[in-house]
């Protein structure tokens, strides 16, 4: 009895759909604005996530880029040199962020 | 922004969605605010059109009226993975599942052996990210760090699978253990960065409940939903449900690491949080059991009625397996409540579907709310009641959806 059961569960499986061939995952081109060297911030953040990851947090204060990018920096060991750090976090700040915490 | 650019904006992130299934280069627009940033429809192998998030590491929202159903179908339902390098084929004959560390025999089992070498179980269980509805934290408090999820960052399947206690014991835990490892195939873009990995205690692990699942919803797990193994941690939340799982290790001392220590984390106090808008200067632990929840799955957020109809309003709500025990519902925006009605028991650790009859007899706009009690007298906060926390997690206040009538 069991070796039956053993043979239908063998049998039932070829019948399941497999991935049986490699899967083609899409592609999203999620706009960033240009300027203030924004190809820094390109070259950095991208390497890990798509910018889709900064467009959906919307505005975020000084602190929490420069919290955030430390973040990629002393977990994530994104290798960003101290001043293109800076140059990130002033890029987010002008234009995904904000100054001052109350200027939300 | 001017109006004529945003509406342009608004029409272009439409555009961007269907470009992008079609393979044709996407329009480029700037945008500056995720109040008014709309992430694009995209469909994803074995997936429908959903709102993506992110498309590296994939991070798929399903829409709201996926809780019109008890069972959240496969190709709708949420994706949400950490690292950007995920092997886009995996050989079954060449897979294996690792069993090692502090155990008397270290195991390599294919999908195959899982099949026919252990028990079959199925559970159905919602499957929750901590962070799913974050973006309600903004209604009443300061947006909270993280992507701002809405409510589709969760779903409801029935999950087929080997308990994992049968695997570690086949294995033969060493009387030493204490905590078990998990980690699957997916890699961090360099070589530096820790791989994702989570930790439980030996004892939950060994609690019979946990399954590593090879079948969801009947079929083979989607690939974005973790082929072909998958860890389900039933009533818990979805950060330890290893998708791609592959290396199961068991160990005599807890292993330090990011996604345990640092991610996943709310205040170390009894109400979970802290004054609103501090930063994660506290005490943490991780995120754990669920907390009891329910959506509107219809209407959906301005729908437009006609005066008199009988509208089927309906939804789901969970809790972490103590099991619903009644949904009350408000369509004058919580001055007065009713009962609704529980539909199908799928199991304590899936969505209740509720339904409530309602026939608006005056035009104007209406506040629909629910909110779900359990049966150990866990109730939903209000909006204004929640407690906040910096990484936005837990989200389970009361949730309204406001509709016209006319």
């Amino acid at each position: 009895m069991k070796k039956l059961f053993l043979i239908t569960l063998a049998l039932s499986v070829s019948l399941f759909a497999q991935v049986s061939k490699p899967i083609e995952m899409p592609y999203v081109d999620y706009p960033m604005v240009k300027g203030d060297h924004d190809e820094v911030a390109q070259q950095y953040c991208l390497i890990c996530h798509s910018w889709g990851y900064v467009l959906n947090q919307g505005k975020k204060s000084r602190p929490y880029w420069t919290g955030t990018v430390a973040k990629m920096v002393n977990e994530f060991k994104a290798p960003i040199a101290k001043e293109d750090q800076q140059t990130i976090i002033n890029y987010l700040v002008k234009h995904y962020g904000y100054e001052v915490q109350s200027g939300h | 922004m001017s109006n004529i650019n945003r509406r342009n904006f608004l029409g272009a992130g439409l555009l961007l969605g269907a470009s992008t299934l079609l393979g044709k280069e996407t329009p480029k627009k700037i945008i500056t605010s995720s109040s008014e940033y709309v992430p694009p429809m995209v469909a994803f192998p074995e997936k429908k059109p959903m709102k993506t998030i992110s498309d590296r590491p994939p991070l798929l929202e399903s829409p709201r009226d996926i809780f019109t159903q008890a069972i959240t179908p496969n190709d709708q339902f949420f994706v949400r993975w950490h690292m950007p390098d995920i092997p886009t084929y995996i050989d079954l004959n060449e897979f294996r599942l690792e069993v090692k560390g502090s155990v008397e025999k270290p195991l390599s089992l294919s999908v195959d052996d899982l099949k026919s070498k252990f028990e079959p179980v199925e559970i159905t269980s919602v499957l929750q990210c901590g962070g799913n509805s974050r973006r309600y934290f903004a209604g009443t408090g300061p947006a909270t760090h993280g992507v701002q999820w809405g409510h589709g960052a969760m779903g409801c399947a029935v999950w087929k699978g080997v308990r994992l206690k049968d695997l570690l014991n086949h294995a033969g835990v060493k009387g030493s253990a204490k905590w078990v490892g998990v980690n699957g195939l997916e890699k961090p873009a360099m070589e530096a960065t820790a791989k994702f990995f989570r930790e439980m205690n030996i004892d939950e692990a060994l609690s019979g409940e946990l399954i590593v699942a090879y079948e969801m919803n009947g079929e083979d797990l989607p690939y974005l939903n973790g082929f072909p193994l998958r860890l389900v941690i039933p009533g818990h939340f979805s950060d330890s449900w290893v998708k791609m799982l592959s290396e199961i290790t068991v160990f005599d001392e807890y292993q330090k690491s990011f996604f345990m220590d640092v991610a996943y984390t709310v205040p170390d106090n009894d109400c979970e949080c802290v004054i609103s808008g501090s930063d994660f200067e506290y005490k943490r632990k991780p995120i754990a059991v669920m907390k009891v929840k329910s959506v509107i799955g219809y209407p959906t957020p301005n729908t437009i009625i006609k005066k008199g109809s009988r509208v089927k309003v309906t939804g789901v709500a969970f809790d972490q397996g103590k099991g619903i025990k009644e949904v009350m519902i408000s369509i004058d925006g919580g001055k007065s409540w009713s009962t609704t009605e529980l539909q199908k028991d799928y199991g304590k650790y899936a969505y209740r579907q509720w339904t409530y009859q309602w026939e608006p007899k005056a035009k104007g706009e209406y506040t629909i709310m629910v909110r779900a009690i359990n049966r150990i007298g866990n109730i939903q906060p209000q909006v204004n009641e929640i407690g906040w926390n910096a990484g936005g997690y837990q989200y389970n206040a009361v949730d309204s959806v406001n509709v016209k009538i006319v």
